[in-house]
């Protein structure tokens, strides 16, 4: 029938298993078997059952086994041995400690210890999972409003996501064949940027409404030698952050190396914890598990491509964007609304690896830069992590606290919501502050 | 998660049982790859920059090494509904149309991940035959590539232990779930998450 409408035959087997992958995808089948199964009817179709199954058979051990994806597995298990060890309320601490006595103080300290937190870890919801424990009671205490409580930890989970190490940054520049290294410098400037956006929104609620947030009280502010000794527990993270970044950026190290010196310090300090065995064979198995799904995906998803390579489907649609008579960066901008939509039914990782093999040639035929557009990308996807209708974090932190309802959540998270608007438009229109850093590594 | 007590009785219930420690020991496997994987890497800097004699062939046993970390656990993520799936129209599903959704997802796993036994199975084969190894240090590449065909047969079996599942659900959808991944809404996932912070800090 495609046929007929003048499509090629290559072309118009794409049509059908990209038709096909989304009819799977929506039923509820497994992403890996959903993007695998299509990949190998379509190569069938254009190929022949031989070469195709030559090609399915050998896909998942060549794509796994590539050396830069080996990365992944290290920090992933940095930020589990992180959050096992128990390492959250005292960044809260130090931070309380530092910043308690601006507007807003405790809000303050809890978006810039996320973004410490952030810095071992990759989690988004499991940041807010803890947060929720450690942060809001003491907000609560202190008078704070309990929908600006539940909406800071709510929204500084997303931080995890573009503050080095992130999984989702490795993902990302494995997928479009970028530099690792390039991409995990520059989701570290935007993550600042995001940060320092969510802490001027603070400053601005708690001087417009005081009793929102009341000023931490003159005798209760801590001293210098306080705030000077709550900062040894923090070193391991700010050797962590150090060595993965100075590595990457002096290159005397590769980011896996980088990764496996961070776990083997986080390691450590869980160990001289006295952490017990239990939450570090607990790290270990869910770090197994985690990379297992993603390593599943890539392959998955990389048989998939090999059939859409053939079908010339990418380099269509590319012309067909390239052809449309509207400024790059409104097609962008449409490019960008249609990962909003997507992301609030689908996980980013996902959602990423799906789409990416066609949007990406599209986006660079743009004009676009290939770095920039992975940060706009993941800050999407993490934005829909607060949005509704799924907006796991907000449920995360209404489950921690039965006594916020979800709509309390959903109605603190708004302005912080606006906060990620505005930071979306920073980025958009100061490419710099993306590309700067890894740039600089050139 | 999966509701099959301990105590219950069938085929179903037997399969999974059996099963499981397979899985959990496979899992563990991958997990203890992925120990060695940060403490060789620690060994290479050090090796490197401390005493300039880095590890010949460090590259070459990570890659190798990567079949361990990538494919052993896959069915244990299986089991645990790890893999992603896009739960929007299947948590509107209840009774026999969820069963018959959940069926026609473990067999279009059971349909890929078969073929991809088969020939990755195939794949390890003609390297075994030709005794391929890596360029730098000439490890043999086989033991490596087998990992794949071993770590996706025991995946064919979960796969195939949730299809019966689903459809002996599907015949009478008031049994008592065997085998089967029970899905979890955002609230459910959300409520498990908090309760991981809480054992925790």
């Amino acid at each position: 029938m495609l046929i007929g409408l003048g499509f090629q035959h290559p072309l118009a087997v794409g049509l059908i298993g990209v038709g096909l992958l989304i009819v799977l995808v929506f039923l509820g089948v497994r992403v890996v078997f959903a993007a695998a199964t299509v990949g190998l009817l379509g190569l069938v179709e254009l190929i022949g059952w031989g070469p195709a199954a030559g090609i399915v058979g050998i896909v998942p051990h060549a794509k796994a086994t590539t050396y830069a994806l080996s990365v992944l597995p290290m920090f992933i298990f940095i930020g589990f041995v992180a959050f096992h060890a128990g390492m959250t309320s005292q960044l809260f601490d130090a931070a309380r400690k530092w910043l308690g006595w601006m507007p807003g103080g405790l809000a303050e300290a809890k978006v810039f210890a996320t973004a410490g937190f952030a810095a071992v870890s990759g989690a988004s919801t499991a940041t807010s999972a803890v947060f929720a424990r450690v942060a809001i009671p003491e907000m609560l205490r202190h008078g704070y409003d309990k929908r600006l409580s539940a909406g800071v930890v709510a929204a500084g989970g997303t931080l995890a996501t573009l503050i080095p190490p992130s999984a989702i940054l490795v993902i990302y520049a494995i997928i479009v064949e970028e530099s690792v290294g390039r991409l995990l410098l520059a989701g570290f400037l935007p993550g600042l940027v995001s940060a320092l956006v969510y802490a001027a929104i603070i400053i601005v609620w708690a001087l417009v409404k005081p009793h929102h947030a009341p000023a931490t009280p003159r005798e209760e502010r801590a001293t210098w030698p306080e705030r000077i000794r709550a900062l040894p527990p923090l070193l391991p993270i700010m050797a962590v952050v150090f060595i993965i970044i100075s590595a990457i950026y002096q290159g005397w190290a590769t980011p896996t190396e980088a990764g496996a010196l961070g776990a083997g310090i986080i390691f450590m300090v869980a160990v001289l914890r006295d952490a017990g065995l239990k939450p570090i064979t607990e790290s270990l198995m869910e770090t197994a598990k985690l990379t297992v799904m993603i390593f599943s995906l890539i392959w998955g998803v990389t048989i998939f491509v090999r059939f859409l390579g053939f079908s010339g489907l990418a380099e269509a649609f590319t012309q067909l964007v390239v052809g449309i008579d509207a400024p790059p960066m409104v097609i962008m901008l449409c490019i960008l609304l249609a990962y909003a939509v997507l992301g609030m039914f689908m996980d980013a990782i996902g959602m990423l690896l799906l789409t990416l093999p066609v949007v990406y040639p599209a986006v660079i035929a743009l004009g676009f830069d290939s770095i920039w557009f992975g940060i706009i990308v993941v800050k999407m996807a993490e934005i829909c992590l607060v949005t509704p209708p799924i907006g796991l974090n907000c449920f995360v932190v209404a489950a921690v606290r039965p006594d916020i309802s979800l709509s309390d959540v959903f109605k603190g998270i708004s302005w912080f919501f606006v906060a990620d608007v505005i930071t979306i438009i920073v980025l958009l229109a100061f490419p710099g502050i993306v590309t700067w850093l890894p740039d600089l590594m050139r | 998660m999966r509701h099959a007590s301990p105590q219950a009785h069938g085929p179903v219930a037997r399969a999974d049982r059996i099963l499981s420690p397979i899985e959990d020991a496979t899992n563990l496997i991958a997990a203890l790859f992925v120990f060695a994987l940060m403490c060789i890497g620690i060994a290479q800097v050090v090796m490197r920059t401390v005493f300039a004699t880095p590890l010949t062939g460090y590259v070459d046993l990570v890659e190798l090494s990567m079949a361990g970390m990538a494919f052993l656990g896959a069915a244990y993520t299986q089991r645990m509904g790890a893999h992603i799936r896009m739960e929007l129209a299947l948590g509107h599903l209840t009774g026999r149309k969820l069963w018959a959704a959940e069926a026609l997802g473990a067999l279009v796993g059971m349909a890929i991940i078969g073929v991809l036994t088969w020939y990755s199975a195939e794949h390890f084969w003609r390297s075994y035959e030709l005794g391929d190894t890596t360029m730098d240090a000439e490890y043999p590449v086989w033991p490596s590539k087998l990992v794949v065909p071993v770590a996706f047969s025991i995946w064919l079996v979960r796969l195939a232990i949730q299809f019966a599942g689903a459809v002996r659900l599907l015949n009478d959808p008031a049994r008592d779930p065997q085998g089967v991944t029970l899905m979890k809404d955002a609230a459910q996932t959300a409520r498990e998450e908090a309760d991981a912070a809480s054992e925790d800090t």
